[in-house]
């Protein structure tokens, strides 16, 4: 092994010397032959004659054993390198096209593999995370999914199930920070005592909560996140055994949990939790019926108990629940693993970037392929040559082979720094939707990835040139000159390849093209209230000390009195929640009067509660009746509004003023409301979502412990804000003021989604495109110069320049009608998969599918126009005399 | 190219070389010559076959050379067994005799 090392060694870095070593011992075994021949009695030239004849080849004898010299591979591969990096150099433009396309598709895989692989390939930050589930409760008769879990049916399966090594429920919100500084909001999760080590990760200070802090009258305790500690508290070490007050109640700190730890389903990195049963709302809601289900759950398996097993427990348990609560037999909890809960909104628009982008790098594999093949029959006579000095194929296909690689690597080097500066921009641009358990960066997996891609990229455009090479016939290329040597089926191949350059641009910017159809659809749509001018702003009561909705009254209508007595506030209003920005409410409700309906069936329309004012402000016109009216108060009968579209859908032949509805936010539930007017529809979950029935009611007779308040007006966010803040803090310097936003920023970061999403199939599309053109541009150019002879022949027999024109833009407008051919069909497959992203466009839009299968026609015309030109510059005699 | 001779008996043209050193050091053209006497000009080996061969046993670590003076006094690399290279040889020829009694009872020669 030493002795072979050691061989590997010098024949590696003394190859001089070991090669002269052997000149010299060949010429001596030459010299020690001829002598003996020379005293057997030859002449001494004769002697050396026969010799040099015994001998054989020199060359031949000193090639088979720098043959078997250790390492004589890795010299052929460096040999192989150094030519291949000479070629390379030799035709710059060549390389830099080759390499740059190829740094684009593999730097967007890179790119969205990064993505992909902080969000879908790593495994949640937690211990032993496949065992963790989510749990929800569904009604599917209803068409009610992933709900949260009632209370009771909550404590049935924490008390009753065999499945789970642990179970804990957390509903968020967010309670008031008071006493460091200006009142701040923080982000809370009130949890059961199970939750931490559920999830088995360690405090960072302290320790987590204890199955103690969550019984009924224990002390109020709070575990904050290490970005919270650090942000407010300054990083204290001494915080443990502190008390912080949240909502005006003081909490003892008992632990910090560092940043690694992220709650599932809250995206905020400063948050606090608190035991459910310490929470000022939540503790209350466990007393709310089992018709309310209010508590998203997390579960671990028991380890080899499997997740089918547990669903079949679920079911028993399910239906002891429809036993106890007859009422709610229509709901059925179930369990999914917690990963693909978190993720499951993101996947498909991720998988279908992920495709775009793999379609990229195969559009820039095809283009680099049709260079190489160019070029191989360009250097047909060089290989041919090569050939005829002695060069096997094998040496000669494994050389061409290296130098794919070394292309295949530059463009993957060039890719992964061009991911590497794009992701972090990337990242920053990233919708706010996508769950971030862990940073979206270039990491060690993606370097991988990039590498994987490059080489298979590498082996796949190799390939081309490689076979062509093969099969082609030295004596051939050497016999005739390099203008015709070209068999037919390397025409045809590059032709192909730009055809399915053609293809997969199409599908790429079909479904470009149906994203962008549908976030200008998107963009287009009126919500049915106004946006201009109006900025938004959020309060909230601190719980403790606003425990009575009389007290919610009294605290808004003070703010609204003191902010519409001036100037410039005049057009304020407040509302929750509002239509978009907040998450909608939808309530059942009947009408007084109407039979009831069958059992386990309900209306349902969304709610919400504003002051008189807002319909006003926020733009919702009154189409019948009357709007709310500051008479309209606790102590009045209650009243409501409803939408259009509910007018239209429960009253359609009768006027529905004076009718009664029943209805209410919990536990007010069933509030017999008289219809007193309706008003216009608007968009409330969702742009994408048609108005539904809408159902209003007066601030003052439903009252919440916080509220949006918009006001319209020519003044600036910060005014506003500044205004809202001083005014809310004159009644209450403890209440904070929070999200203050223009309802345009508001809007605009509603659909940042799928803004993204088309941003960059956007992108990638024009990318496509552009490579495409090249792609084409390749081959009809290339097409023109080998028929330079065929162009003069056809000149010097008549031919017009049209007729020329014709013949080049006619091969290239070809190319592109063979690539449609396959790339329509193949388009229409995929745009299938992504209906789920469109939005008031089919997924054979027409309108998109012509458009974009013209704009490729164009692009290959334009392509030709260059070559075609070239071809009309043609003179006739030199082209004939060049041959 | 005529397939070489040493394709055919790649062991065989081993196990002569080093029997050929077994007594003295010799240069390329002396093992040459040593061998087609040992086997009675059955061999003739050629320089294709030989010095490939004598630098693949060199790397093995078989054979070692130096630089000397021929019988003409001609600079000349001189090959040696090592000690590797008598062990070697050790078993080589046991292998041999075990082949060629199997052989020779097989074809009934003996």
């Amino acid at each position: 092994m030493i002795n072979r090392l050691r061989a590997l060694w010098k024949n590696l870095f003394h190859r001089d010397q070991l090669n002269h070593d052997l000149d010299e011992e060949l010429r001596a075994y030459v010299e020690l032959v001829s002598a003996e021949k020379m005293r057997s009695g030859m002449a001494p030239e004769e002697a050396y004659r026969a010799a040099r004849r015994e001998m054989g080849g020199v060359d031949q004898v000193r090639q088979r054993v720098r043959d078997i010299r250790a390492g004589a591979l890795l010299e052929k591969l460096a040999q192989d390198i150094r030519y291949g990096m000479r070629t390379l150099a030799k035709d710059p433009a060549f390389s830099l096209v080759a390499v740059s396309t190829l740094a684009l598709g593999i730097g967007a895989n890179a790119a969205i593999f990064s993505v992909v692989d902080a969000v879908l390939l790593q495994p949640l930050p937690y211990v032993h995370p496949g065992q963790l589930l989510s749990i929800s409760e569904n009604e599917p008769k209803a068409g009610i999914s992933d709900a949260g879990v009632s209370w009771p049916a909550f404590t049935v399966l924490r008390d009753h199930n065999r499945s789970f090594s642990g179970i804990a429920g957390l509903a968020t919100h967010a309670l008031t920070l008071t006493g460091w500084g200006e009142p701040a909001d923080v982000s809370t999760v009130a949890v059961t005592p199970d939750f931490f080590s559920l999830f088995g990760t360690q405090p960072l200070l302290g320790r987590a909560l204890l199955p103690e802090d969550g019984k009924e009258g224990a002390a109020p305790v709070v575990v904050i996140s290490e970005n919270l500690w650090r942000s407010q508290f300054g990083a204290e070490s001494d915080i443990v055994g502190h008390s912080i007050s949240l909502d005006h109640r003081s909490f003892t700190v008992t632990g910090v949990m560092p940043a690694s730890f992220q709650t599932p389903f809250v995206g905020q990195v400063d948050q606090i939790w608190i035991p459910l049963v310490q929470d000022p709302l939540f503790s209350g809601w466990r007393m709310r019926p089992p018709q309310a289900h209010w508590l998203p759950a997390i579960a671990r398996l028991q380890s080899g108990v499997s997740i089918a097993q547990a669903q079949t427990e679920l079911k028993t348990i399910g239906a002891g629940l429809a036993l106890q609560f007859p009422a709610e037999s229509g709901w059925q909890p179930s369990i999914k693993s917690l990963q693909q809960e978190i993720v499951g909104d993101v996947k498909t628009p991720l998988l279908m970037l992920f495709c775009a982008v793999s379609l990229l790098l195969l559009i820039a594999c095809v283009n680099i392929a049709n260079l190489l093949l160019s070029r191989a029959t360009s250097r047909s006579k060089e290989i041919a040559v090569r050939i005829a000095l002695g060069a096997s194929r094998q040496r000669i296909a494994s050389q061409l082979l290296v130098e794919s690689v070394l292309l295949g690597l530059l463009g993957g080097i060039a890719g992964m720094l061009l991911a590497w500066g794009s992701v972090s921009a990337f990242a920053s641009t990233v919708p706010p939707g996508l769950p971030q358990f862990h940073p979206i960066r270039v990491n060690g997996s993606v370097l991988g990835f990039a590498l994987v891609l490059s080489l298979a990229a590498s082996l796949v455009f190799g390939l081309a040139p490689m076979l062509f090479t093969a099969r082609s016939d030295p004596q051939a290329n050497l016999r005739e000159s390099s203008r015709v040597g070209e068999p037919r089926s390397a025409q045809h191949t590059r032709n192909f390849l730009a055809a399915v350059e053609v293809a997969v641009a199409m599908v790429l910017l079909a479904g470009a093209g149906l994203l962008l159809r549908s976030f200008a659809h998107l963009l287009s749509v009126n919500p049915g209230f106004e946006t201009e001018h109006l900025v938004k702003a959020e309060i909230s009561l601190p719980r403790y000390q606003y425990a009575k909705p009389e007290q919610w009254i009294a605290f808004t209508d003070e703010l609204m009195t003191r902010l519409q007595t001036q100037r410039r506030l005049d057009k304020s209003a407040l509302a929750v929640p509002l239509p978009i920005l907040d998450n909608f409410i939808n309530l059942p409700f009947t009408i007084a009067g109407n039979p009831p309906l069958p059992q386990g069936k309900a209306d349902t329309a969304d709610y919400a509660s504003a002051s008189p004012q807002y319909f006003q402000v926020i733009g919702i016109s009154l189409i019948r009746g009357r709007l709310f009216s500051v008479d309209d108060s606790a102590m009045m009968r209650p009243v409501a509004l409803i939408s259009g579209a509910l007018a239209r859908r429960y009253f359609p032949n009768e006027n529905p003023l004076g009718r009664h509805l029943v209805f209410g936010f919990p536990p007010n539930g069933n509030v017999t409301r008289e219809i007193v007017g309706v008003v216009s529809d608007i968009h409330d979950v969702s742009l994408t979502k048609d108005p539904g029935p809408m159902m209003y009611v007066p601030f003052a007779q439903e009252p919440f412990w916080g509220a949006e308040i918009v006001v319209r007006g020519g003044l600036s966010t910060a005014d506003v804000a500044a205004a809202i803040r001083a005014e809310t803090h004159n009644i209450d310097p403890g209440v904070p003021v929070t999200n203050i936003e223009t309802l345009p920023q508001a809007m605009h970061a509603s659909v940042a989604e799928p803004r993204f999403r088309t941003l960059l199939l956007a992108i990638f599309g024009a990318i496509a495109l552009l490579l495409a053109t090249v792609g084409i541009y390749g081959v009809i150019s290339f097409s023109v110069t080998r028929r330079t002879r065929e162009i003069g022949v056809r000149m010097a027999l008549g031919a017009t320049p049209a007729d020329l024109r014709r013949l080049v833009l006619g091969e290239s407008v070809k190319l592109a009608l063979f690539g449609l051919t396959a790339g329509i069909p193949a388009a229409l497959a995929l745009a299938h998969f992504m209906s789920t992203l469109l939005f008031a466009v089919t997924p054979a839009d027409p309108f998109t599918f012509i458009g974009v299968a013209l704009l490729l026609t164009m692009v290959a015309l334009a392509a030709g126009f260059f070559p075609a030109r070239r071809a009309l510059r043609v003179d006739p005699m030199a082209a004939l005399r060049c041959e | 190219m005529p397939a070489p001779q040493s394709d055919l008996l790649q062991g065989t043209l081993d196990v002569l070389i080093l029997k050929a050193l077994a007594l003295q050091e010799l240069h390329g053209m002396g093992i040459s010559r040593r061998i087609s006497q040992m086997t009675n000009e059955a061999f003739d080996v050629k320089a294709g076959s030989l010095f490939p061969a004598l630098h693949r046993l060199e790397q093995a670590g078989w054979l070692k050379s130096t630089w000397g003076e021929s019988e003409t006094n001609r600079r000349a690399k001189f090959y040696s067994l090592t000690k590797a290279g008598r062990k070697q040889l050790q078993a080589e020829t046991e292998r041999w005799e075990r082949i060629s009694l199997a052989m020779g009872a097989a074809l009934g020669i003996s």
